[in-house]
């Protein structure tokens, strides 16, 4: 057992008061997205605040009863006045409108904003990128490691060079160019800057530099041609540095919120979970504090729950390919 | 190895797209920054350094750089410095370690955007949790000190939207998302410092660990150091998510947080002052440019004093 003393006492207590605020936030985004809205404003209920049931003021107004719907619903109410009708209709419809806070907050999520679409354009935007990029990067990283043949020190160099552009800084030409052809407000506009990751060329020729010629050499006496070594013999070698790369990539795309915002403008059907979540925020008002929580709690957990259940991995990727 | 001309077929691809994709907009961005380009225009004017000028003279570009200064002085020290004090805690610890490591390390996974929106109900001036648990202290010792005497008395501060908190608030956000990413950088630098060093150390008269740290553990911490300090200037520069989540319109109160990529953004693609646009994304890249060949500078000299 540890001995108990009093610097590691202290090396604890300062730690943790770091860790209140770190988590702040989080903890913050979670509650509110699980509060109804008189809570939120007057700060009570704890963290899971009281989950007593709540009236959806919107569904309210949209079914309010008209003559129509009251002189329809005259034969339940046998001998009973307009007014009094109205009366039982309302009473009826606050029941049918009323929800846990929690249940309200999360189904607002998905039904005020097409929130399954950013999340689903999420998707296909971090996946192509990744792909793209390995496609591309992982034979240009073949041919800089293990083939020989002039102008590749050119091109290497080249490399070098382009690793010190932040693709962010030259956002605005891109969008010019993209612009003169006609693709802004299209998903390539929101995956062709990203193609190329000069990065995970760099990584990728020095991880393919480790594995040994023979290996290759072995792989063209039987015959195999140099794009079946690619992807048949390389990529299976590289599988750790690939993964430590898709992570980094992942998390780059997913949470970008630059480039999507440059190049997509108002065209919801391609929104990405950022743009999303801004959106929902430009025309929120006080009562919508709880389904935009919701909205953030939703699109930060994804990579959360990644992190917590392979933090070695992640740690790694995040590091490694720390360059950006 | 034999000859073949398959390399070309490997090489192309990502060479055409580095030219297209990376090169080729640097030079779009060098010649429109001499131009008053506007999309949609069929022409445009060549108005020489007129653009630099207006930049150069211009205040709400001068505040455009004093935000980014203060931002990257006040974000680059206090992320390095926590990520570093961070990981020499944690590595001392005898337990716990990783839980440290892992809590530490979420602000760097969550989505910068999606957390702005947090802070910003949380520093919000009267339903935030920040200032309602500022104003528990009143009627309590802590109003001694003046700022609680003055929060109490009149109303503790707007943060974000007040000129003289913005720019800090905003920097302290910056620090609160990036340490945890330094942390870790020098935790795998830590783990490279031999033990031996130590013992060798504290023969030589280093008792106290304050010695021990300015005798072995920083220097062998310097080449981690250059690169975290150097990673961090980097994407502090690039500040955008924040900016523009607090601030849509403007930079926030009197242009306080007015920063580079922010004013990049507005002049260009809000405003489609390209000419302009690309005037600010030119000095953005030769001030990164600069920090990248001051690291470059930096390691060579360690590696030939080494």
């Amino acid at each position: 057992m540890t001995r108990f003393s009093a610097a590691e006492t202290w090396k604890h207590a300062v730690l943790i008061v770091g860790a209140l605020i770190v988590i702040l936030p989080f903890y913050v985004m979670l509650s509110y997205s699980l509060k109804s809205p008189g809570e939120i404003e007057r700060n009570e209920g704890g963290f899971f605040g009281s989950q007593a049931m709540m009236i959806d003021e919107r569904c309210v107004k949209r079914g309010e009863p008209d003559r129509a719907a009251i002189a329809a619903a005259a034969e339940r109410f046998p001998g009973s006045t307009d007014s009094e009708i109205q009366a039982a209709l309302m009473a009826e419809l606050r029941a049918a409108c009323s929800r846990r806070p929690a249940v309200f907050n999360y189904t607002m999520a998905f039904s005020e904003a097409p929130l399954l679409r950013y999340l689903l354009n999420g998707v296909i935007v971090t996946a192509s990128i990744f792909f793209i990029q390995v496609l591309v990067a992982l034979p240009c990283a073949y041919a800089l490691a293990k083939l020989r043949w002039r102008g590749r020190e050119v091109v290497f160099s080249m490399v070098l060079f382009c690793l010190l552009i932040p693709v962010h800084a030259i956002a605005l030409p891109l969008y010019i160019m993209l612009a003169k052809v006609g693709l802004t407000n299209t998903y390539a506009a929101l995956v062709i800057p990203w193609t190329i990751s000069v990065f995970g060329i760099f990584l990728m020729r020095q991880f393919f530099l480790t594995v040994p010629d023979d290996l290759i050499d072995a792989a063209r006496m039987d015959g195999m041609n140099e794009f079946a070594i690619i992807w048949r013999v390389m990529l299976p070698t590289a599988v750790p540095a690939l993964l430590a790369f898709a992570i980094f990539s992942v998390v780059a795309h997913w949470n970008d919120y630059f480039w999507p915002r440059i190049v997509v403008t108002g065209n919801r059907d391609l929104f990405t979970p950022p743009l999303g979540l801004r959106e929902f925020k430009g025309d929120a008002d006080g009562s919508f504090f709880g389904p935009m929580m919701a909205t953030a709690t939703i699109i930060v957990t994804p990579l959360i729950v990644a992190f917590l259940i392979a933090q070695r991995r992640f740690i790694e990727g995040i590091t490694l390919t720390g360059m950006k | 190895m034999p000859r073949s001309f398959a390399h070309i077929w490997f090489v192309a691809p990502a060479v055409v797209l580095m030219i297209v994709i990376l090169i080729a907009p640097i030079l779009v961005a060098a010649t429109l920054s001499f131009t008053d380009y506007s999309l949609g225009n069929t022409t445009a004017d060549w108005i020489g350094w007129k653009n630099y000028d207006r930049i150069v003279s211009r205040s709400s570009f001068q505040k455009m750089f004093v935000a980014t200064f203060t931002y990257v002085a006040v974000v680059v020290p206090l992320a390095v410095g926590l990520g570093l004090g961070a990981a020499l805690l944690i590595n001392s610890l005898q337990r716990f370690g990783d839980f440290y490591k892992t809590i530490y390390f979420l602000p760097v996974m969550a989505a910068l955007l999606a957390m702005a929106i947090v802070w910003e109900f949380t520093l919000h001036p009267t339903v935030g949790l920040v200032n309602e648990t500022l104003a528990m202290s009143c009627g309590t010792a802590l109003e001694a000190i003046p700022f609680f005497a003055q929060g109490c008395a009149r109303n503790f501060p707007l943060w974000l939207g007040d000129k003289d908190y913005a720019i800090w608030t905003v920097a302290f956000i910056g620090v609160w998302q990036g340490f945890g990413f330094n942390m870790v950088l020098y935790l795998a630098g830590l783990t490279s410092v031999p033990r031996e060093l130590y013992h060798a150390a504290e023969m030589d008269g280093a008792r106290s660990g304050w010695e021990r740290f300015r005798l072995v553990t920083w220097p062998m911490l310097g080449p981690t150091t250059v690169f975290v300090v150097t990673i961090t200037c980097i994407r502090s520069f690039q500040v955008f998510d924040t900016v523009e989540a607090f601030y849509p319109q403007g930079g926030g109160p009197s242009k306080s947080v007015y920063v580079m990529m922010f004013a990049i953004f507005e002049k260009g693609i809000q405003q489609n002052l390209m000419g302009l646009g690309s005037a600010v994304t030119i000095i953005f890249l030769v001030f990164v440019l600069f920090l990248t060949l001051i690291q470059r500078w930096l390691i060579e000299r360690r590696v030939h004093y080494a």
